[in-house]
């Protein structure tokens, strides 16, 4: 893999490690399986790229992406908690309306964001080159708000927040108050998809409608993934470990693609998530079955 | 002070499934009152607390905590005025939270919980502390996932945790039986100990004549949803065991199938 393909990877598994970490708030911290993702990445790119070209500050335009990835993860919690639906059911109605609005806010399936200003431009025009540049202000991003996330779930709040994954009755019996949590932490979820979103569609140059599929897959195995390699009950490690997944599978999956010696081609990405996620997820069972025969022996 | 009036709840009303689980019970448990609650399987004793925690929504009537109406509330506003501690260990602590987290939990029971780090150098000590009382060596792994103790240590917890915050009522729903004996005393003694230092009003289910005549200060039993007889005082010291069963079939004007299942 050559120096080029490998930052551009990083960059890509850095934007996804947002995802990833959306994806751990619901699933791990929340225990609600959350398929919004898929609904929320897209529309994300489609808010920014749709605001930017409207002539709306880059900056500006990432925040409105945010914000309506977050909405994506109020609905889906409202489905959930008011209306009583199934929590992964609900999910997957946001994430199929999500399809149709998202071609309703770009009027077509997909954008070009080629000459338009994006976060990355005003630094670009210092002169810098344009991979170092968007591989350093993703980094920055994806750092702060790692930082932020780890801070949350030390505070109170946080603590409530993680409880309502493992024991909801008892998080009410302290007065916490469960459906509170659900909506803010399917709407905190969404928004870093959604954000996530916008940073793709601007390193990317477009926002496609279909870019959304398989979101989830990609999250979870993040997840599974870095957990697996990394795994502690402390918070901040379960984050980078999230983060670290991230960049793995997309150099596994990068690796896997880009040396002949498989015979692979772009289109077998699926089966190859799929092994890499059965792997991450039989690794533990086979670590503690190697524990168990040393202690036996 | 917790005052009931006319509390009737009634599951699956209307259906094939109709059970009155409380006929129009009326009860007022005054500040600093032990009150233990006895009753058969189905007698109502478990509903009857949950009317008060807000689990069970009522069908009719008036819960009145401390002068305040709350029978609309849900469970999560309630919970500032009175702690739990339930019949399941595993249900009254998170499992993958440390010990100091579960207490951290239980120290902002009722209060907003916001931006502060859940655990800082003063609450640490201050968890130590409370918890050294126990005298389980707990105070030495607060850091510990709470899922590594056993069952009765985690009972053990959930109650110190249910007088980190300020409220001064507790609801104990059969809290010991799902311990073994010797940690049924131990919890049970323990309890005790916690109600007289902190000065609070409980109410207790048990399923133990034995327990419910030896703690506390009044006892009441349930029958069929209905309170069939409420003895404090002198009356009560002079109860024993014999006498309650006695009682209690002359109440229900027939003889007990099974008195083991009372006796215990």
């Amino acid at each position: 893999m050559s120096l080029f393909a490998f930052l551009g990877t990083l960059e890509i598994g850095l934007i996804y490690g947002l995802v990833a970490l959306g994806v751990y708030l619901t699933f791990r911290i929340l225990d609600f399986p959350d398929l919004t993702v898929d609904g929320s990445f897209p529309m994300g790119g489609a808010v920014a790229a749709t605001a930017i070209v409207a002539g709306i500050n880059p900056w500006l335009a990432t925040i409105l992406a945010t914000f309506a990835g977050s909405c994506c993860g109020l609905i889906t919690a409202f489905l959930a908690v008011r209306c009583g639906i199934l929590h992964l059911l609900a999910s997957i109605l946001t994430m199929i309306a999500a399809f149709s609005i998202n071609i309703r806010i770009m009027g077509r399936p997909n954008m070009a964001l080629l000459g338009e200003p994006t976060i990355f431009t005003p630094f670009e025009n210092l002169g810098l080159d344009q991979l170092h540049v968007h591989l350093g202000i993703v980094f920055l991003l994806v750092f702060f708000l790692s930082v932020f996330i780890i801070r949350l779930l030390s505070s109170d709040f946080g603590l409530g927040l993680r409880a309502t994954g493992v024991n909801d009755r008892m998080v009410a019996a302290q007065g916490g108050n469960i459906g509170f949590y659900t909506y803010f932490g399917l709407a905190l979820s969404n928004g870093l998809v959604g954000f996530a979103g916008a940073l793709f569609a601007q390193s990317n140059s477009f926002a496609d409608v279909t870019s959304g599929v398989g979101t989830i897959v990609v999250g979870l195995a993040a997840v599974i993934l870095g957990q697996t390699l990394l795994s502690s009950p402390k918070i901040w490690v379960s984050v980078v470990a999230v983060i670290v997944g991230s960049i793995l599978y997309r150099l596994a999956v990068a690796f896997a693609l880009s040396t002949g010696m498989f015979g692979m081609q772009a289109s077998d990405l699926n089966f190859i998530t799929a092994v890499l996620v059965a792997i991450a997820l039989v690794i533990p069972k086979m670590k503690a079955k190697i524990r168990l025969k040393s202690v036996r022996n | 002070m917790i005052h009931l009036e006319n509390i009737r709840i009634t599951f699956n009303a209307g259906t094939i499934l109709e059970n009155k689980a409380l006929r129009n019970v009326s009860l007022t448990v005054p500040e600093g009152q032990f009150l233990t609650i006895i009753g058969s399987n189905g007698a109502g004793k478990s509903t009857l607390l949950s009317a008060v925690s807000g689990e069970t929504p009522i069908t009719e009537g008036l819960v009145r905590i401390d002068d305040v109406e709350v029978s609309r509330w849900p469970v999560h506003k309630r919970a500032k005025l009175a702690a739990r501690v339930f019949q399941n260990p595993l249900a009254g602590t998170c499992a993958t939270l440390s010990i100091e987290e579960n207490m951290a939990l239980a120290y902002k029971r009722g209060k907003s919980r916001g931006w502060h780090l859940a655990l800082s150098a003063d609450r640490r000590k201050f968890f130590q502390d409370r918890i050294a009382i126990l005298g389980l060596g707990l105070e030495n792994r607060l850091g510990d996932s709470i899922g590594l103790l056993s069952g009765g240590q985690r009972q053990a917890v959930s109650l110190v945790m249910a007088t980190l915050s300020d409220s001064h009522l507790l609801l104990l729903d059969e809290h010991t039986a799902a311990l073994d004996p010797r940690m049924a005393a131990f919890i049970l003694e323990l309890t005790n100990t916690v109600v007289k230092e902190f000065e609070l009003t409980v109410m207790m289910v048990t399923h133990s004549m034995k327990d419910a005549l030896a703690c506390g200060d009044r006892t009441i039993m349930l029958h069929q949803g209905k309170i069939i007889f409420d003895v404090a005082g002198e009356e009560r010291d002079k109860l024993d065991v014999p006498h309650l069963l006695k009682m209690f079939s002359r109440v229900r004007d027939e003889e007990l199938a099974d008195d083991s299942l009372l006796l215990g």
